[in-house]
Order: C-alpha cells, then sequence, then structure tokens
C-alpha cells in the first residue's frame, strides 16, 4: 500500500488502528466513569 | 527574515500572553491549589492537549524530522508507541490518580508520592531527582527556543533567548497551571495546523504518497523497511522495545505529565480526555517524522538534518503560512517549556521548602515562593544556555528515560496495587533511576542493543515486586492507604468523611489520625 512493503504497511497504519481500537474500548468498558460526581457532594 | 513571519511570531505571542491574563483573572493564582492544579477545574479537551503538548516538545520537530531523513520509514517505531501514549496514560492511572491524589490532598505529583509510599525519603529522593532531571529538560527547551527564535528573527542569540525565556515566564507568573493549561491547548492547535500544512505541501511538490516513495526507493530501498537505513538496526528488538516504550508507556513515569491527572475537573474527565488525545496523536505524531522522509526527496543535499523540517517549511511554503508554522515550533518548545518550568518551581517550594524548610508557610507564602523559584530557575537556566552546553539534547532525552525508569513503577502500583510499599516504591525509584544512568554511561546500549528505558523500567519493576513482598511483615501499607485505595477503585463521590481526613495541610500521620477520628465521629452517631 502506497508504495511501502508490508511490514512497514503495517508499522505505519496497523498501529495506529491498534490505538484507535483501545481507545474505542476503553470508552466502551468506562461508560460508568460518567456517575463520577464532583467531590464537593460526597456521601 | 520576512516581516510577514514576525508578525505571526509576534502575533502568536499576543495571543499566549493573553491567554496567561485571563487565566490570572479567572482565579488561576489566588491561592496554591489554584496555582499549582488550577483549582482542578480543567476540562477534557484542554487535560488532553495540555498533556500532549507537554508531552512533545521542540523535539519533534527537529529529532522527529532529523530521525525520518536519516533512518527513513523506521522512525515510524517511535510514532507507533506515542501515539497511544496519551490514552494509555489516561485509562491506565488517570481516573484513580486524580481521585487519591484529592483524598491525600496532594498539590504536587511527588507530594502526592510521599502521601502513598509515606516517608520523608521519599519525598527528598523524588524531588531532588525531578528537580535535577527536569532542570536539565528546562535547560534544553530553552536553548531551543532562543535559537528558534534567532533563526526566524535574525536577532542574535542572547537576545532572541531572553525573550522566548521572558514570554514563557511571565504568562507562567501571571497564571500557574491554568495559564499553562490553556496556552498548551492553543499552542497543540498552532502545532497540529503547522505541521499539517508542511506535510500538504510536501506532498503535493512530490505527486502524493505513493509517487514519493516510489522516488525513495530509487535513492536508497532500505528507507522503505522498517529497519532503517543499510538494515542497521535489523533484529535489534531491544531498541525497537525502546523506541516503542519511551513514549507510550514512558508518560507514565513523568512527574510533570501526571501532574495533568490531579488537575481534572473530575475524575470521569480521564475518559473523555483519553478520546481527545487518541485524535490529535493520529494527526500530530506521525507527522514530522513523515516530512523527514519526504525532505530526503526535497532537500537531497540537507548538511543538518534537525533543520529538515524548518527547510521543507521554508523552501515549499509562502511567508503568511512559514509564520504559522515557525510559531508551532515556538508553540511546541514553549508549551513544554512552561509546564517544565512550573512543576519544577512548584516540586521545589511545596516538596522541599515547606516539606523540610518552613512547613509553617501560608498559602500566599507558597505562591510567592515557588514564583521566587521559577524566576531563579530561569536565570540560572538562562545563563546556562548562553554558554550552549553541546551534550545538552542527549542529557535531555536521557533524563525522560531516566524519569520513567525511576517512577513509572511508583505511580502504576500507587493505584493498582495494594501491596505496594514505601521500601518497595524507594528501592524501585533508586534502582530504576541508577540503573538507566549506568546502562547509557557504562555502553551497555551498544553492546546488549537493549536501550536504556528497557533496562531501568524491568529493573525497578522487579525490584518494587520483590522488596514489596519482602517487607510487608516489617512494612505494612498503612490501613488508611488501603482504604482509600479502594476507594478511589469505586466509581462515585469521595466519601465526606475521607475528604475530611485529609486536610491539605496534614501530613500523613496527622491525615491518619484524621480518619481515625472522623470514624469515631461516625460510629459515634451510629
Amino acid at each position: 500500500m502506497f508504495g511501502l512493503p508490508l511490514e512497514t504497511t503495517l508499522l505505519v497504519f496497523g498501529f495506529p488502528l491498534l490505538w484507535i481500537v483501545y481507545t474505542a474500548i476503553f470508552l466502551l468498558v468506562t461508560r460508568d466513569w460518567e456517575h463520577d460526581t464532583p467531590e464537593e457532594d460526597g456521601r | 527574515m520576512s516581516t510577514t513571519v514576525i508578525f505571526f511570531l509576534v502575533l502568536y505571542y499576543v495571543v499566549v500572553l493573553g491567554i496567561g491574563y485571563w487565566a490570572m483573572r479567572h482565579g488561576g493564582s489566588e491561592d496554591l491549589e489554584g496555582y499549582l492544579l488550577g483549582g482542578r477545574k480543567v476540562g477534557p479537551m484542554a487535560t488532553a492537549l495540555t498533556l500532549q503538548s507537554t508531552s512533545m516538545s521542540g523535539y519533534m520537530f527537529l529529532g522527529a524530522g532529523s530521525l525520518g531523513f536519516s533512518q527513513g520509514y523506521w522512525a515510524l517505531w517511535y510514532a507507533a508507541g506515542d501515539i497511544g501514549g496519551g490514552v494509555l496514560n489516561l485509562s491506565v492511572i488517570g481516573r484513580r490518580m486524580r481521585k487519591l491524589s484529592q483524598m491525600f490532598g496532594a498539590l504536587t505529583s511527588i507530594e502526592y508520592l510521599e502521601k502513598r509510599y509515606p516517608s520523608p525519603a521519599v519525598r527528598i529522593f523524588a524531588g531532588v531527582l525531578t528537580v535535577f532531571l527536569l532542570g536539565f529538560y528546562v535547560l534544553a527547551q530553552f536553548i531551543a527556543g532562543g535559537k528558534g527564535m534567532a533563526l526566524v528573527t535574525g536577532m542574535p542569540y542572547p537576545v532572541a533567548l531572553a525573550i522566548a525565556v521572558g514570554i514563557i515566564l511571565v504568562y507562567t507568573f501571571m497564571g500557574g497551571y491554568l495559564a499553562v493549561a490553556y496556552t498548551d491547548f492553543f499552542q497543540s492547535l498552532v502545532m497540529l495546523v503547522g505541521v499539517m500544512w508542511i506535510l500538504i505541501a510536501a506532498l503535493g511538490e512530490l505527486g502524493g504518497l505513493t509517487a514519493a516513495n516510489n522516488a525513495i526507493r530509487e535513492v536508497d530501498p532500505t528507507l522503505l523497511s522498517v529497519w532503517g537505513k543499510g538494515l542497521g538496526f535489523e533484529g535489534q528488538w531491544g531498541i525497537v522495545a525502546g523506541a516503542l516504550l519511551v513514549f507510550s508507556i514512558g508518560y507514565l513515569g513523568w512527574p510533570h505529565v501526571v501532574t495533568r491527572h490531579m488537575a481534572m475537573s473530575r475524575p470521569a474527565t480521564a475518559r473523555r480526555a483519553g478520546l481527545w488525545a487518541t485524535v490529535w496523536n493520529l494527526f500530530f505524531v506521525p507527522t514530522p517524522y513523515i516530512v523527514g522522509i519526504l525532505a530526503i526527496l526535497i532537500l537531497p543535499g540537507l548538511d543538518d538534518p534537525e533543520m529538515a523540517i524548518f527547510e521543507v517549511a521554508g523552501s515549499l511554503l509562502p511567508a503568511a503560512v512559514t509564520g504559522l508554522v515557525m510559531a508551532a515550533i515556538m508553540a511546541a518548545i514553549m508549551s513544554t517549556a512552561d509546564s517544565l518550568l512550573l512543576q519544577t518551581g512548584s516540586i521545589a517550594s511545596r516538596d522541599l521548602y515547606e516539606r523540610f524548610i518552613n512547613p509553617q508557610a501560608s498559602e500566599r507564602q507558597m505562591v510567592m515562593v515557588s514564583r521566587g523559584l521559577v524566576l531563579a530557575i530561569a536565570v540560572i537556566g538562562y545563563a546556562i544556555a548562553l554558554v550552549e552546553p553541546p551534550t545538552v539534547f542527549k542529557i535531555v532525552i536521557f533524563a525522560t528515560s531516566v524519569l520513567g525508569s525511576a517512577f513509572l513503577p511508583a505511580y502504576f502500583c500507587a493505584v493498582w496495587w495494594r501491596r505496594a510499599n514505601t521500601p518497595g516504591a524507594l528501592s524501585s525509584m533508586v534502582i530504576g533511576a541508577a540503573m538507566a544512568f549506568t546502562w547509557e554511561y557504562a555502553g551497555y546500549v551498544e553492546t546488549t542493543q537493549i536501550a536504556p528505558m528497557v533496562a531501568g523500567v524491568v529493573s525497578s519493576t522487579v525490584t518494587m515486586i520483590v522488596v514489596s513482598l519482602l517487607t510487608q511483615r516489617i512494612a505494612p501499607v498503612p490501613p488508611y492507604i488501603v482504604e482509600v485505595m479502594d476507594e478511589a477503585a469505586t466509581v462515585g463521590p469521595i466519601p465526606k468523611k475521607l475528604l475530611a481526613a485529609t486536610d491539605m495541610s496534614l501530613a500523613p500521620e496527622a491525615a491518619a489520625i484524621g480518619a481515625a477520628l472522623a470514624r469515631d465521629e461516625e460510629a459515634g452517631r451510629d
């Protein structure tokens, strides 16, 4: 792709893809974090 | 130098100073927490961008371009780890560190370490090591800023250096952390626009990425490989691991970067900040390396590879855009320098002066002392930068590896491992720093082909685990620390009794007494 060898293509595009997936999973599994409220309202 | 270029630079400085003034008017320096942590009210986007722009110094424009120009696509190993550095940092320690630091009443990342691993020795060692290493890091940013200004304006180096240092000082003074965070936010946008503009111009000049890569193949096909020019790094996985780790997990151990977690408006800010960090990194991080690679075709006779991005900008862009690009380069340098300066001043005043010299200092006095120390560090830095020590860039890159090696396990285990105790943390910091230092200066990199960061992090991690386990009986983790760690793991507001028990002025021992009193009081009411 783009005139690059396969392993270079994986380096250039594979790692960013990996981080996109990581970020998506992070957002998915931490949906409940939004329930964190400011400490001033502490229970 | 074109007056248009200078106009854009002046415009940039005016905006930066304006933001500093705004931060001052919005309570950025009214008390110690306001000055050091922006009153803990920084939102997700500003958190992400101050984290990223602080991590990415002027070296991204000098070193990354140089690496791409010299080694071709091998340089992208550094970008591969760096793209995820922000979200990794925020997802692994962000939310819990924000919560723990509030419960501990910690205002600096070193104070946080002492309150999690109660011992004055932790604070002295971590404080002195950090001030020393960040001091060198600041120095290099001053030199880079002064040289950049001199190049752009044609002014003599000492004058250009004084202007660069002066502007950083003025807005750091005006609003403390809030000024730094919001100027970083603005500067990160300038950096992104500047570097993307150069990339688009370079690709336009060369007929697109595929045509450029085909042309590079004609020059030297090994430049397209993942092993560097002449396949010089073929099979050297220890070096590759270092390149991947230094800017990904390495950030977890940088005290001036993890402070960003403590200043978030609320623990959940880490979540959306992680998204912003990844988005910004995807566009910004690989670009300087790729521009450096394209410079192989655009500037085949370039003498100094570190000037690749400057020269590509100068040769392809109109004066107005070159001015923007020069502002972006100065932004990268200054956004790191201001954070380093504030952190160095904060740690020296809060963690060394107040903790060990004048424990009775009032908040107003502390802000003044911090400002005085920032000024002193800047003056000393300016004086040394005038001499231009030739090895300073090497020392700085090395300093970041030592910081990561010393502090990574300490910050990670502070939130994730309840059995991580004071002897484990202290010995981990000492061994990690010593190992990274020795690895570099004993020449082990050449003989083992393993980066100092890898050796340092492995040794500090093993030390943390082994020493903590061996000393559990003689130095158990205090119950109140286990309690706040458990609380940090939960999602929801912090119980009032834990907030009440950790007044800002209390030492860890007093905090323990406070926690016990609060529990007794609650039991009495029941």
